[in-house]
């Protein structure tokens, strides 16, 4: 591979300021990290695992979310973690090593989400930015909460997780680093390279289409339709 | 003047992150205290947040983590 190949050092995502809580464990997961980065840098080689162990389900579902294919989604992860392990010389620490291999993950995962539908990416680079009009979002009535035992049911996840598969990509990324994997706003905005005015904006888009998808489907804890969603322009679904 | 719905539901997101000024939180719970709505959707999207960022409705697949250690244990 070129040096061209290979992912863009972490300088590219320097951190933004943030006040949002649980800062302080962050920065101590940071400070192990970059612990660990330096003994495999040193030669403990056998260590990378113990590095990447606590961000693989995020890079799981990250590349999930865009490839849409369990076994795909595997072989991207594991892709993209070896490409960070023969690039780690390049990470110096500017960003969260996390970031850094979920930015990696995303450009693996579209990079062969091209190869295997060239199609669909180009049509979903097209019909994505609709940023500019206004979402409204349907009236429904009443949603009570519903209760999280409700995912002991495969059904229920299943109609979560395929409502976010439907999303447009650039909703459903900021949708996944942001509500699943539970990122800030700075980290999110830094990953995807936007300004975190864009950021909320499409993030605002995503819970408001997600809640229009599911509301429907899930009420008062029970299932109220097991239609499938629509085809058209998610012919993956 | 109260807030319109269409002004409620460019901050809804703001609103669910805690990322509202205290005057436009009073404002906006203004709204929500009689549009029932505006307080429909505040409360599904609060659910499904809750609900996606469970670790049931996400999980990796059986064995992701073995197959992941024995591939870059290859590698090295």
């Amino acid at each position: 591979m070129g040096a061209g190949d290979g992912p863009r050092s972490d300088a590219d995502f320097q951190s933004r300021s943030s006040s949002l809580p649980g800062i302080a464990r962050t920065d101590k997961a940071t400070t192990e990290d970059a612990e660990l980065i330096r003994r495999i840098r040193a030669g403990e080689r056998e260590l990378y695992y113990e590095l990447v162990a606590p961000h693989e389900r995020k890079i799981y579902i990250m590349a999930f979310s865009i490839v849409r294919n369990e076994a795909e989604a595997e072989d991207c992860v594991q892709d993209a973690v070896l490409k960070a392990l023969r690039h780690l010389d390049q990470f110096r620490g500017e960003s969260k090593f996390g970031s850094w291999l979920v930015r990696i993950t995303i450009n693996e995962a579209k990079m062969r989400l091209r190869k295997l539908r060239p199609q669909l990416f180009e049509s979903l680079d097209d019909t994505d930015n609709d940023e500019g009009d206004e979402y409204v979002p349907q009236t429904l009535g009443d949603w009570r909460e519903i209760p999280s035992e409700t995912l002991e049911r495969t059904e229920v996840r299943e109609i979560l997780v395929r409502a976010v598969e439907s999303l447009g990509e650039i909703y459903r990324e900021v949708f996944v680093l942001r509500d699943v994997e539970g990122q800030d706003v700075a980290t999110t905005a830094q990953i995807l390279g936007i300004s975190e005015v864009a950021m909320k904006t499409r993030l605002l888009r995503a819970r408001l289409q997600l809640r229009d998808i599911v509301a429907p489907l899930l009420k008062n804890g029970a299932i109220l339709s097991r239609q499938p969603f629509k085809r058209g322009r998610n012919p993956w679904l | 003047m109260a807030m319109t719905c269409k002004e409620v539901w460019r901050e809804i997101s703001n609103y669910i992150d805690d990322s509202v000024s205290p005057e436009l939180r009073e404002e906006l719970e203004l709204h929500l205290a009689y549009c029932s709505h505006c307080t429909a959707i505040v409360d599904a999207v609060h659910n499904i947040i809750v609900l996606v960022a469970d670790g049931r409705t996400f999980s990796l697949p059986a064995g992701f983590s073995d197959r992941l250690k024995a591939r870059i244990k290859k590698e090295l």
